[in-house]
């Protein structure tokens, strides 16, 4: 770097510079609300997900549990069963899907 | 810079009002820069990305460098990943021109600097904001815009002599 080169940077550097002002109070609100909403959705979307891998498990275990019974005896569960046993997993299914989706329990 | 360590380190634990104390110490020089690069035009909305980028990332920080120079370098990518300044070379930054005025320990010097920085390019622009505006070195500047330190020092020297051949500054 030639002496030139450092008496330009030196203007520039002059130039440039700007002094360092108070805080933008309104910048820092603005910044605070939108990182408020941000730690809300977060919040709500991993509850969102907990949710979800709860009733992910329990739909899981109803048809499992439905289709060990069928495997057991599959011959006294149409015997004594209307339905096979994996159809009447479907419908427990439905219903708890029905309760949960039914306007009053989302509110 | 002590106490940007400590915020910091409370912001990566959740910790949203150290994180607000953050953003207040550095929204000047991150919003200047900003509104340098973009030359005024949705600088602040590019700073609010930063600023919610950097709690998102608040755990990635390790107190290399500065958490300003951190910032800087979100501020940078923040920058190139927008679209904004496609289209809107017209308009002008008179704030960021007359901030960067006030500054200037040689009032004389009756210069566009804002209009000297439009003939940049978005690198120079920023090398050169970076290592005269604010004070960084060559190899900070090359940390924060993630390139060869090489290549930042081609970059400044192509800045400086755009800006003084633009703000008549040579012998």
């Amino acid at each position: 770097m030639t002496d030139e080169d450092r008496h330009i940077d030196a203007r520039l550097v002059a130039l440039f510079t700007a002094p360092e002002l108070t805080p933008d109070e309104t910048f820092v609100a603005r910044v605070e609300r939108v990182l408020l909403a941000e730690r809300k959705i977060a919040r709500a979307r991993q509850a969102a997900w907990r949710r979800f891998g709860v009733e992910s498990l329990a739909s899981a275990s109803i048809v499992t549990t439905f289709y060990l019974l069928w495997r057991l005896s599959p011959e006294l569960a149409l015997d004594t069963m209307p339905i096979a046993p994996a159809a009447a997993a479907v419908l427990v299914l439905f219903l708890w899907f029905g309760v949960e989706l039914r306007p009053a329990a989302r509110s | 810079m002590d106490q940007d360590d400590e915020l910091a380190r409370r912001a990566a634990a959740g910790d949203a009002a150290a994180f607000t104390a953050l953003v207040r110490r550095h929204e000047g020089a991150v919003r200047r820069f900003l509104g340098r690069l973009v030359r005024g035009d949705g600088a602040d909305d590019l700073a609010q990305d930063v600023f919610v980028k950097a709690w998102r990332c608040a755990g990635d920080w390790r107190g290399e460098g500065s958490y300003r120079g951190w910032l800087l370098r979100i501020a940078w990518t923040v920058f190139l990943g927008s679209h904004r300044v496609k289209g809107r070379q017209a308009r002008r930054d008179q704030m960021a021109f007359e901030q960067a005025s006030a500054g200037s320990s040689d009032p004389g010097t009756t210069i566009d600097l804002s209009r000297a920085l439009a003939m940049l390019d978005q690198r120079e622009r920023a090398a050169a904001l970076l290592c005269f505006g604010e004070g960084y070195s060559h190899s900070e500047a090359a940390q924060i815009m993630e390139i060869p330190l090489g290549t930042l020092k081609t970059i400044v020297a192509r800045a400086r002599t755009a800006l003084a051949a633009h703000l008549e500054m040579g012998s």
